[in-house]
């Protein structure tokens, strides 16, 4: 079966169209940067769907919800053990002027939402020429 | 102001070493423990769920593929490793925050009754495996009527 990874839409306005939940949990991160100036962002938020996910850029401010709540067993199904729960997820970051806020991309796979962060044009490197004086 | 200097020779963190030592030992690192790898054996977290007539582990695993996993069962004890990757190659990438575990991992878990081997399933998605386990027939409950 092919793996799933499906495109998540980026919505650039300022209020939630979700809010989260008191007991929304801050998913963790990796956030790294590509030899290009891209910057990825990975949360893990197991349990969430394409269309359980919510991600929000407004100016500087980068929203991520996901809704990780697993359906309930049913009634007779006694807990023999507990470690997890399905969870809401939450967490919010601050951009830097170097990211191209128009260009944000977002998947998720395998309960992983992965965000790809371009580097805006103004802010790549750029080679300044020496002229012969 | 003053700078404190320590004594050449002289580590101040030797006795919590040595309590650490002690905890690992008790926790991890035994061939009587249960669980070794990843976040000390707790990871992947586990649900267990004990059905009439099935027995239902959920284990929270984001990021992990199929071929990632080996599941197995030998009697009532089902166990679970694989190797968590990390989400990428640190040499060709400037990490600037790092907050997701990686690793090989174990983890055992005694199922709560007999179930039978050949008839177990596991379904992996969005990051949730969901391993369905149908009791033996000794485990179902059997009503007994009173004479």
């Amino acid at each position: 079966m092919a793996e799933k990874n499906e495109k998540v839409a980026v919505h650039a306005s300022p209020r939630p169209r979700r809010q989260a939940g008191e007991d929304a949990f801050a998913p963790i991160v990796d956030i790294y940067q590509l030899e290009d100036g891209t910057t990825v962002l990975e949360a893990e938020v197991p349990g969430a769907t394409a269309d359980k996910v919510d991600v929000r850029v407004d100016k500087g401010v980068l929203t991520i919800y996901a809704d990780g709540r697993l359906s309930d067993p049913p009634k007779d199904y006694a807990c023999t053990y507990q470690g997890f729960c399905g969870v809401e997820y939450f967490r919010v970051f601050a951009l830097s002027d170097e990211v191209d806020r128009d260009r944000i991309e977002a998947t998720i796979s395998n309960g992983v939402l992965s965000l790809r962060l371009p580097r805006a044009a103004a802010a790549r490197t750029r080679k300044i020429e020496i002229k012969p004086g | 102001m003053a700078t404190f200097r320590w004594p050449v020779g002289w580590d101040p963190f030797a006795g919590l070493r040595h309590v650490q030592r002690e905890l690992e030992r008790l926790t991890g690192r035994w061939p009587f423990s249960e669980s070794s790898g990843l976040d000390g054996g707790g990871f992947p977290p586990v649900n267990v769920l004990n059905g009439p007539d099935e027995i239902l582990v959920q284990c929270e695993m984001p990021g992990l593929r199929r071929d990632d996993i080996d599941l197995s069962i030998t009697g009532e004890t089902l166990v679970i490793k694989g190797r968590k990757q990390s989400a990428a190659d640190e040499t060709t990438v400037t990490y600037q925050r790092r907050e997701r575990p990686f690793g090989d991992f174990t983890r055992t878990i005694v199922l709560p009754d007999s179930v039978d081997a050949a008839r177990i399933e596991a379904k992996l998605a969005d990051g949730i495996l969901t391993v369905r386990l149908a009791k033996s027939q000794a485990a179902k409950p059997r009503q007994i009527p009173v004479k």
